[in-house]
């Protein structure tokens, strides 16, 4: 009751808190007023206190079983352990949206205070752009989706959480994914603030590159992790599937992953300033527009979310940000001119607008496929893709990608000397050898022409680190290619695990076996462990191996039977065993063989890495030094 | 311009590549009753729920229920692996064509999830 009413006045307090800091700090800027710009920022800095009581509250309220709360009600129950009680935070729709609000207030909080030098009216509309973001989220929780609304009655015991979801993999796959996304309102606010301020240089961005860039691994990290758990726990031996869900968290990396490019153009040579923000923009509306789909239920997809009324508000939300952007770019495109144009396309600069459009390419199609059932919906029948439209069209995108990742580094800024090309050398000869060594190992089709490429983009990045000696001030550049080797093993395990799966089912009687891919299993026992989570096991035999893939059952929800996937991994194949049926003379097992999926893990961690070392200790960098600073060596 | 050319060039292929790969392998959602009195010629997407008389076959390799929805039914067979939260009452997204016996031969069959979000299954 106490904890309900504290939490529901500190979120009332946060709103009002926003709204005093958004107002002030608008006033501020336009005043150019250094004292009301530091009031504005206290106000946001309080509304962030204010968001972090609200949390501790509701966090308080599920680890102690507070089922007058209809949010600790709906998603927990006794018999949860303290990890899953406490990550319920975010696992609800309500909660979902305080998590949001809590990194947004907070993160935005730290970026504005570290903001000193930007300036006084950039810093102070920055702040009103973030409160007022927090205040739209703060107003949804207080009067629409409140996470501390109260039941009638207080019943004993709480309805639970879904089986499926009550893994390690769902403690820390949202999180990561959902402060990705909502960390990314930081370079937005700042590339407003800096277009309502009349400042065209690239100070919001020097200011925001290590903010993007954090928000950049967290979603890598989260997509991941996604990744990772569908494949351990849903059970149908694949890791992506195209889903609409998956596409829209998708669709903002991919616009992000195009920005922290291009700004690089705009730090060292002052080009592309319209084309930043506008990706800016972008990548941030289409995490909205994200959110706005899947709560709005207007697509159908594997994953149902909580339907419910916020739809029309993140929708509402996403207009008016549509409208502010665009307004505010068509309001200051005279002044975004370059100061020099870019003088060849083959160039560093060159490379990187390239992968740019390649991108933007990929953020279409895919948004094509996702939406097609709803426009096409709207003219008669609703139409649909499945996972083959995306695999078709995104295949060779990605591979032209790849192909980019190879050359892209080793042109230099401004125009490539003639003879240039001679650099392609060595990542030209690793592909050849590569070619060769597939074609004579009897390899055909995609993987003839996808691990080539592979080869001379893992070439370039391995040299590119090459030429440097060690030293620390040299961390961007490491960083940036051992990101680049980290995409080339994630690709090499994607191109894999796709090429070369295989798949079996089987029903096999006791001491019968089955051959996959040169891996035979031999269904040995069958066992099961009764208790409130009954399960059934089959032991099955691979060699000296064995694998006990099984079925457990929920009796409290109806009955939910879930699959214990077994997995065998080594760095070349896993063997991936789901149970289907088992009983004592009987047991029906899909086996598939994923070749190089652990490479994709090992790939995504060494992407992360990267990005942090290129990150890592780096002094906030003044106003505008970037320009000064020597390009790097060209490789 | 070269940029511009270079745009236009990305642009021109992923339309390709869109159209190419779509009108390869784009399917129509139909509701039961669509699918009962006009069968389309290729693949379709149905969506049901699951009724109460599910048949295994074949150790568990096959399956074969009726899926209905609020005004038409139809018998689906699947052969494949089935999804963990898949029993009577639950929504199927059903992707295949209806057989000369009748029955509607699914490809592939998807659950939709219990939500996310909430835990009432």
């Amino acid at each position: 009751m106490i904890t309900a009413s504290l939490g529901g006045a500190a979120l009332l307090a946060g709103l009002a808190l926003a709204g005093f800091g958004a107002g002030l700090s608008a006033w501020a800027g336009v005043r150019r007023d250094a004292v009301l710009a530091r009031v504005g920022r206290r106000g946001l800095y309080a509304a962030a206190a204010a968001v972090v009581l609200a949390s501790g509250a509701l966090e308080w309220a599920l680890l102690g079983h507070q089922f007058e709360l209809a949010y600790v009600t709906e998603h927990t129950d006794r018999s949860l352990s303290w990890p899953l009680l406490a990550s319920s935070f975010y696992g609800g729709q309500e909660g979902s949206l305080l998590y949001w609000t809590l990194v947004l207030t907070v993160l935005g909080s730290v970026a504005v205070a570290a903001a000193g030098r930007s300036g006084v009216r950039l810093r102070a509309y920055a702040t009103a752009i973030l409160a007022a973001l927090a205040g739209f989220f703060l107003a949804l929780l207080v009067f629409v989706a409140s996470p501390f609304d109260l039941l009638e009655i207080t019943p004993a015991d709480g309805l639970g959480l879904n089986p499926i979801l009550r893994d390690g993999g769902m403690l820390i796959h949202p999180p990561f994914l959902l402060a990705g996304f909502s960390s990314f309102a930081i370079p937005f606010a700042f590339a407003m603030a800096s277009l309502l301020a009349g400042r065209y240089d690239a100070a919001w961005m020097a200011q925001t590159r290590r903010l993007a860039l954090v928000a950049w691994s967290l979603q890598t990290a989260g997509l991941t992790l996604g990744m990772w758990w569908a494949y351990h726990v849903l059970g149908w031996g694949g890791y992506w599937g195209w889903d609409p869900v998956e596409n829209v968290a998708l669709l903002p990396w991919l616009a992000t992953t195009a920005y922290v490019h291009s700004a690089q153009v705009q730090e060292r040579r002052g080009q592309l300033k319209a084309w930043n923000l506008g990706l800016v923009v972008g990548a941030f509306l289409l995490a909205i527009f994200g959110t706005f789909l899947v709560r709005s239920g207007a697509l159908v997809s594997v994953h149902t979310f909580a339907v419910s009324d916020i739809g029309p508000w993140f929708f509402g939300l996403l207009a008016v940000l549509v409208a502010f952007s665009l307004g505010m770019l068509a309001w200051r495109s005279r002044s975004l001119r370059p100061e020099r144009p870019l003088e060849s396309p083959a160039s560093r600069e060159g490379a990187f607008l390239l992968q740019n459009f390649l991108l933007i390419g990929l953020v279409a199609a895919v948004l094509w496929g996702t939406l097609l059932p709803l426009m096409s919906g709207l003219f008669g029948a609703q139409r649909v893709v499945g996972p083959s439209y995306y695999e078709r069209v995104s295949g060779p995108l990605f591979l032209a990608l790849l192909l980019l990742l190879a050359a892209g580094p080793l042109l230099p800024w401004r125009r490539a000397p003639r003879g240039w090309w001679r650099s392609l050398a060595w990542p030209a000869a690793a592909a050849l050898l590569a070619l060769a060594a597939l074609a004579l190992g009897g390899v055909r089709g995609v993987g003839l022409l996808a691990f080539p490429v592979l080869a001379a983009a893992a070439v370039t990045s391995v040299r590119g680190l090459r030429p440097l000696p060690w030293a620390w001030r040299h961390r961007r550049v490491y960083g940036a290619y051992l990101a680049h080797l980290g995409v080339v093993v994630v690709a090499v395990g994607i191109v894999g695990s796709h090429v070369w799966q295989s798949q079996r089912t089987a029903t096999l009687a006791p001491g019968q076996a089955v051959t996959v891919a040169g891996h035979t299993l031999t269904f040995d026992a069958f066992g099961a462990r009764p208790g409130s989570v009954s399960e059934q096991f089959v032991t099955l035999t691979m060699g000296d191996e064995t694998l006990q893939p099984a079925r457990a059952f929920y009796p409290g929800l109806g009955g939910q039977a879930v699959s214990r996937v077994a997995i065998r991994s080594t760095p070349l194949e896993d063997v991936y065993v789901v149970l289907n049926d088992a009983a004592p003379d009987h047991a029906t097992v899909t086996v598939f063989v994923n070749p190089l999926v652990t490479w994709i893990w090992a790939g995504a961690a060494i992407l992360v890495l990267g990005i942090l070392l290129g990150n890592l200790g780096s002094a906030v960098p003044a106003a505008a030094p970037v320009r000064a600073r020597v390009a790097a060596p060209a490789t | 311009m070269k940029i511009g050319a270079a745009a236009f060039v990305v642009a021109g292929c992923v339309t390709y590549l869109v159209w190419s790969a779509a009108s390869g392998s784009a399917e129509y959602y139909q509701t039961i009753s669509e699918v009962r009195s006009q069968p389309a010629a290729g693949d379709v997407r149905v969506l049901g729920v699951v009724q109460d008389d599910v048949q295994k076959l074949d150790g568990g390799q096959e399956v074969r229920f009726t899926a209905a929805d609020s005004s038409a039914r139809m018998t689906v067979d699947y052969r494949g692996t089935l999804p963990d939260i898949f029993k009577p009452g639950i929504q199927v997204v059903v992707e295949g064509r209806t057989g000369g016996d009748g029955v509607f031969h699914a490809r592939t069959l998807l659950a939709k999830c219990p939500s996310r979000f909430t835990a009432k299954a």
